[in-house]
């Protein structure tokens, strides 16, 4: 009797303390919804309600109206992700393949270098990133903050392939070598059919990345409005007087939707790379 | 990414603005000794020491935060007396997908003093009685930008935790109770041990990735107010490209080399403890 009070006392406390955290978790992303659906002619009382007196659509309608290029601003984060995800998929296959099928004498230090490349933000580049632009006269192009971002997703993309490849044997690709395949045709006939699962994983971390984690490189290499990413066009929302909360908590809702569902679609293979650590032999 | 490198030391070691990036004068170690010896804000460091200290502090409390809830957290969602374990485990993903700068902006919100939740809530409470300004406040600021940041590498910490907290058998855990083992006993006996791999590779991953945190401090206080969270990644843009008169990029790459130096560190232990984890 004794054992299952005591049981059933725990179970009621850790519910409690999960509930919690979870409400930490949440709690930006639950006043982002509240402010969201509540009218924006509505006056703030303070404290503020908790929940909004009256639901309403009507922000999202308008948030375009009042930034009207916040498609534009989606459309620029679109394609700085594409261009990121394609570029790092360039690299980071062939790249992937040499590391996790050659060996060489560079391949360990290569590897160690892989690693600590992802070490590296984008803050600490920045200096040369813009140097390195200016002299090419790629300020305020789509091609430099694709480029810049690139450097930093390419480490880990380029992981992820390696740590992918070595799970799949060996066996077809020296059959299809002794068949006569040169070996880039077993790259791109045999193994990139193989590895498509980590070809999709290394796509999204990229475009998400591309879309809308390089909030600094923008900010220093994009000028002109009209190829700012909507991190920075979110922007727009704040004048110099107000913030237009309303509006603008609907349009984060509106562009970080496609970034979380690609996210949750392949947290599982971002999470296995991460933690893998395949620098064996 | 050889060569910005190589251009970080290389500019380093010269005078230069961007107004005229080619313009340039060799100047040795004046940038470095200017790191040390030049003092505007503060009598008694130099606007570099107090950036380098302060990103200290804010990182080792970040990623303290970070370590300890997420540990809490991890062995919360992988007890079995917590019902709906699933269910908790995959919201608590979803912070993690959200862009920094997005959430960033939301709790700048959030912690509106007059129209945010987290005023609104305490106060409906009666644990406070004046809203608090969380982000006006220097002091105030400096914590609140530490604790969104540990916010938004908590969902990371839980996930790598709980998977490291699922490899350890529960023959491990059934065996202690045989022996008379209470539940404090056996997570300091086996779960910290077996843990202690996974604890040390994702704390250095994280140090590195706070001390290189930008977007957070940013977005919700641009290092401020009165420069209280001026971290080094703050202070490097602020002297690269704000302060174009004042600082010029040849001191900004002499403080970035300083933290390269900080990651390179913490890199090299990093790669150490992954190498040790594979020979076993």
């Amino acid at each position: 009797m004794k054992m299952s009070t005591k049981k059933r006392f725990k179970k009621v406390t850790y519910q409690i303390l999960a509930l919690f955290l979870i409400a930490f978790l949440f709690l930006p992303i639950y006043q982002m919804l509240i402010t969201a659906l509540r009218p924006a002619d509505l006056p703030w009382p303070s404290p503020a309600p908790l929940l909004p007196e009256k639901v309403t659509l009507s922000n999202f309608l308008l948030a375009f109206r009042l930034v009207p290029r916040l498609p534009r601003y989606l459309l620029n984060s679109f394609i700085y992700g594409i261009g990121v995800s394609l570029l790092s998929l360039l690299i980071a296959i062939p790249a992937g393949y040499s590391l996790a099928r050659f060996r060489y004498i560079l391949r360990k230090p290569l590897m160690i270098f892989v690693i600590y490349a992802n070490m590296f933000a984008p803050i600490m580049l920045l200096v040369p990133i813009y140097v390195i632009m200016k002299s090419l006269g790629l300020i305020d192009t789509y091609i430099s903050v694709i480029l810049a971002g690139s450097i930093f997703t390419i480490p880990l993309s380029t992981w992820l392939m390696v740590s992918y490849m070595q799970t799949i044997p060996k066996d077809i690709e020296e059959a299809a070598l002794i068949d006569g395949c040169s070996n880039y045709s077993v790259l791109t006939k045999i193994v990139m059919p193989l590895i498509s699962p980590a070809i999709v994983a290394v796509f999204i971390y990229a475009f998400i990345t591309g879309w809308s984690q390089q909030f600094i490189l923008a900010l220093v290499l994009i000028k002109t409005d009209q190829l700012m990413p909507i991190t920075q066009g979110l922007y727009q929302f704040f004048s110099r007087s107000s913030v237009r909360w309303n509006e603008l908590m609907a349009a984060i809702l509106i562009s970080t939707l496609i970034p979380v569902f690609l996210f949750l679609a392949v947290q599982r293979y971002i999470i296995k790379g991460l933690t893998s650590g395949s620098l064996k032999e | 990414m050889i060569y910005p490198l190589y251009k970080i030391v290389e500019t380093s070691f010269y005078k230069a603005s961007f107004l005229n990036p080619t313009a340039r004068v060799f100047v040795g170690f004046d940038n470095y000794r200017w790191l040390l010896n030049f003092k505007v804000f503060n009598p008694k460091y130099s606007y570099f020491v107090t950036a380098l200290g302060k990103s200290l502090i804010w990182v080792a409390g970040s990623v303290l935060l970070k370590v300890i809830i997420g540990m809490a957290g991890a062995l919360l969602l992988n007890s079995r007396f917590l019902v709906g374990r699933k269910v908790y485990r995959a919201l608590v993903i979803v912070p993690w997908a959200i862009p920094w700068a997005m959430s960033s902006m939301m709790w700048a919100w959030t912690l509106n003093s007059q129209f945010g939740v987290v005023n609104s809530i305490m106060m409906k409470l009666n644990l406070i009685e004046k809203p608090i300004t969380f982000l006006s406040d220097p002091t105030m600021a400096f914590v609140t930008t530490m604790v969104v940041d540990a916010w938004v590498g908590l969902p990371f910490m839980i996930i790598m935790f709980l998977s490291g907290l699922q490899s350890i058998p529960d023959t491990l855990y059934e065996a202690a109770i045989i022996d008379g083992a209470n539940e404090v006993t056996s997570f300091f006996k086996i779960t910290l041990p077996l843990m202690k791999p996974v604890i040390l590779t994702v704390s250095l991953l994280s140090l590195v990735w706070t001390f290189n945190s930008f977007d957070i401090i940013w977005i919700l206080t641009r290092g401020g107010p009165l420069r209280a969270t001026e971290t080094l990644p703050i202070a490097i843009y602020n002297t690269s490209f704000r302060l174009i008169r004042f600082g010029g990029i040849g001191k900004a790459s002499a403080m970035t080399v300083v933290q390269v130096l900080v990651v390179t560190l913490i890199s090299v232990f990093y790669i150490r403890t992954l190498e040790k984890g594979e020979i076993r």
